[in-house]
């Protein structure tokens, strides 16, 4: 083993007034030039461990050595930023000056380096970031993954051995998350750099070299990912998530198929299919036993009368005659029907935001037509009020727009700027607090911001919901939680659909909107891509791939195995389909033929 | 989009006066300031005028985004007008109708503060239309840095300025938003009494701070991060320099005060 660069023993942290350590007798070694990812749900300790490898909290007891440093008392703690630097979360919120290279230099210029030393170091640390051409910009134009390049930036310039990337991905697209990793990715194979990488992400997790589960403030799991996520059923008890060819690897297994262990990815997926199907001898390729999935249940055309919101060729420019004129949608055209769960995905800047502020007449354009309804919301005497009692939407992070004392009075704002009577917005209240799993009793009463940030985000919801629509928008409600969080979260909007509501869901994850929605929407620069259901979408997984989404990884692996000869239908991308087809591939009377 | 709206007046450029090292610029425009009062008769006023003028147009800003600076100031710039000519009350009578009488004097010493005035506002209006908010930051940190040693915090006042011109952009974005989405829920921030309107500003502001100290405490454990520990010890990667530009404003203003004092001399009109 190489030489260790992080030495934890027995290191404790305790909040001020907590009764219970954050940190709790963590024992880690970290090797130079290790790619080390930690996971964790929230308040699992990741995050206060990682200001601990920063010195941004010094250990309540136990050994804590970074970089040679003794990282355990104030006297050292520049040193050990110095060595070790930090990427968090937010990108808007690390960011200090208005211009980006000013910004990289900010760390320079705390440790008192000399100017020309500075300029030298922030072009090399811009350049080694791939935003020399940014350097001049103001950071609050850039995307998300280019202020966290930036910040990457600012802390490569102060020369340090290893970096801590505190869920430095967690609000950024796909792209931007691609992007970032890959960057981190780079500067540990190329430049040595030792990186710790706290995600929610599987998928970011699985490419770590060593990978660490941490709850309750001790490590719960450690090791190679693929050990790590072979334990299935530990990884999802800890409140955490398994690669999807890992959960069908554990349905096939189930289903009677001799796998290798600790398949991970598709590719690995693939290979080891076409071996098994090698053995059982059943090389004769055959086609049209197992039907398409657009065969059966498919509906035909369905009647206009069912669709609750139209919107026919709406344009929307923004800042028109101005330099900053954009056009973020450029003649859409969709319908949702009633009762439907319908999904919405794009990237940043794909115009699906901007799309559904129009769906409640928060903004209005020209030309083009929104109905919900039969109303015409771009008429100057349509009633907003009563269009938005109709239509609810739900913002990204709504938990950001909490206001009142208690839970109670927050989620009667709507209901009250309704005009309803003090009864009536008191019963929807409670119903309202119940629909989103929380009890009114306990939580009524209490500060919305006493809360935990998931059920922030639950009290936010119940505030639209309190208005009873019969159709609520919801913009990427899953974004910035746990990955049980956003199990418990999508389960939640399933339920809301299922006693009777039709659900618009604005989302960046295919895997997401795969697994709920009837039908799909996918924008992209402002146009609509593709429109239809999640298998005729997911048919298109290079162009989506291209413009920056991802289909789920079991579609890919159907394409994949399709490819190789297997016969697996069209435009499958849910786990049990896929693993019954591959059973059935198997199975189908081994060495028989067609 | 709001995020893409510039800040304050600035107006980016590449002329002579656009490159200016900032401090020169503050330091011009408090003796363009002090010359402005120096003058005693409208032929310097004449001269000044003419001088801002030149600078003006050498910048390639057209000359009404000088004078939208003065509309704010509009009322002032009248009413000490007005003041002037009515309670002025040596000199010729001109008009005397039931209590006002208005003299020759009084007409004069009321345009002379009311020209005054105008140049005043014009003069600094050139300094902000040419100069980005963050290299006046830069400029008033290292003028102010002598006074550090009397314990003016000059380098935490420029900090201060520096992220609040860095997050203005981010919080009206997100005050944005925050309206969007009370709408959303049925508020109405447009119509009712003025008490109704205040009243329905709660729910936006409440949420705004809450987020802008959530915003605040991030940044601050990222400065921790990034090792910054104050003013003490710190360098910048940018030093300021005077060139031959800043030498050759000097010279000019130089000129300006001795015409102004040689006008005063001679008592011209």
């Amino acid at each position: 083993m190489k030489k260790a660069i992080i030495e934890a023993r027995d290191v404790c942290f305790r909040y001020e007034d907590a009764p219970v350590n954050a940190v709790d007798k963590v024992n880690l070694t970290v090797a130079q030039g290790e790619f080390l990812a930690i996971l964790g749900r929230n308040g699992s300790g990741k995050s206060t461990f990682a200001k601990l490898l920063n010195a941004l909290l010094l250990p309540s007891s136990g050994e804590l050595t970074v970089n040679g440093i003794r990282a355990v008392s104030e006297d050292d703690c520049y040193e050990v930023r110095k060595s070790c630097g930090m990427v968090f979360q937010n990108p808007d919120n690390q960011i200090v000056t208005t211009i980006v290279e000013e910004d990289c230099a900010f760390g320079l210029e705390n440790l008192g380096v000399e100017p020309a030393e500075i300029r030298r170091r922030v072009d090399e640390a811009l350049h080694s970031v791939g935003m020399t051409d940014y350097a001049q910009a103001s950071p609050s134009m850039l995307s998300g993954g280019q202020k966290q390049r930036v910040a990457v930036a600012g802390v490569l310039a102060m020369r340090p051995r290893i970096i801590v990337f505190d869920e430095s991905t967690a609000m950024l697209d796909p792209i931007g998350r691609r992007d970032v990793f890959a960057l981190a990715r780079r500067l540990n194979v190329e430049e040595g750099i030792t990186v710790v990488w706290i995600t929610h992400f599987m998928e970011e997790a699985a490419l770590a070299d060593r990978l660490v589960v941490m709850d309750k403030g001790v490590i719960a799991l450690e090791g190679a990912p693929r050990e790590v996520f072979a334990q299935t059923d530990r990884v999802l008890a800890l409140g955490l998530d398994v690669p999807e060819v890992m959960k069908l690897a554990d349905a096939l297994r189930k289903g009677g198929v001799d796998l290798p262990a600790e398949l991970m990815t598709v590719n690995e997926m693939a290979v080891a299919l076409c071996q098994r199907r090698e053995a059982l001898n059943q090389t004769v390729v055959c086609h049209s036993k197992l039907s398409s999935v657009f065969d059966d249940g498919h509906p035909a055309q369905p009647d206009e009368s069912q669709n609750v919101i139209e919107v026919k060729k709406l344009t929307h420019v923004y800042m028109p005659g101005t330099p900053f004129e954009a056009r973020a949608l450029n003649e859409i055209t969709l319908a949702v029907r009633e009762g439907e769960f319908a999904g919405i995905i794009g990237h940043t800047g794909s115009g699906k935001s901007t799309l559904v502020t129009h769906l409640n007449g928060l903004e209005r354009s020209e030309p083009g037509v929104v109905l919900v309804k039969g109303t015409d919301l771009g008429l100057k005497d349509t009633d907003l009020i009563a269009v938005r009692r109709t239509v609810g939407l739900v913002f990204q992070y709504p938990e950001y727009q909490l206001f009142e004392e208690t839970v109670a009075k927050d989620v009667a704002y709507g209901p009250n700027n309704l005009g309803l009577e003090p009864n009536e917005v008191s019963s929807r209240v409670n119903w309202a607090i119940r629909q989103v799993g929380l009890d009114p009793e306990q939580v009524a009463e209490k500060s919305p911001f006493e809360l935990s940030g998931g059920q922030k985000r639950r009290v936010a919801i119940a505030g639209v919901l309190a208005m009873k629509p019969s159709i609520l928008i919801l913009d990427e409600p899953a974004a910035g939680l746990d990955p049980a969080g956003r199990r418990e979260m999508l389960s939640l909007i399933r339920s809301i659909h299922d006693s009777g509501t039709t659900v618009v869901m604005v989302s960046h994850s295919m895997d997401d909107v795969g697994r709920y929605c009837d039908r799909l929407f996918v924008l992209n620069k402002g146009e609509m891509a593709y429109s239809g259901t999640p298998a005729e979408v997911f048919i298109h997984d290079e162009k989506l791939h291209d413009i920056g989404l991802d289909v789920p990884e079991c579609a890919k692996l159907a394409r994949r195995l399709r490819q190789a000869g297997f016969d697996m239908p069209e435009g499958i991308y849910r786990i049990e389909d896929v693993c019954a087809a591959i059973l059935e591939n198997l199975r189908g009377g081994s060495g028989a033929g067609c | 989009m709001l995020k893409n709206i510039t800040l304050g007046q600035y107006f980016p450029g590449e002329s002579l006066i656009h490159r200016l090292d900032p401090r020169t610029k503050l330091l011009a425009t408090i003796a363009l300031i002090a010359i402005v009062f120096v003058v005693q008769g409208f032929s310097g006023f004449l001269l000044i005028a003419a001088f801002v003028i030149a600078c003006a147009a050498s910048t390639g800003i057209h000359l009404k985004f000088l004078v939208r600076g003065l509309k704010p100031l509009f009322f002032i710039i009248i009413f000490t007008f007005v003041l002037n000519l009515f309670f002025q009350t040596e000199g010729t009578e001109l008009v005397h109708v039931g209590f006002i009488r208005i003299t020759d004097h009084g007409l004069r010493m009321a345009s002379f503060m009311a020209v005054r005035l105008i140049l005043l506002v014009v003069s600094s209006q050139l300094l902000t239309l040419t100069t980005s908010p963050i290299s006046l930051t830069d400029g008033l940190e290292t003028l102010f840095r002598p006074l550090q040693a009397i314990h003016f915090p000059a380098h935490e006042i420029a900090m201060m300025m520096s992220i609040a011109l860095r997050f203005i952009p981010t919080l009206m974005d997100e005050a944005d938003k925050i309206m969007k989405a009370q709408k959303a829920r049925g508020a109405n921030f447009e119509t009712g009494s003025i008490i109704a309107r205040a009243k329905a500003m709660v729910p936006l502001l409440v949420p705004l701070f809450v987020g802008a100290f959530r915003r605040a405490e991030e940044l601050a454990l990222a400065m921790d991060a990034r090792c910054y520990r104050g003013g003490a010890g710190r360098t910048r990667m940018k030093q300021l320099k005077f060139g031959r530009i800043d030498a050759l404003a000097a010279l000019a203003l130089a000129l300006l005060l001795v015409a102004v004092l040689a006008l005063n001399a001679i008592g011209a009109f």
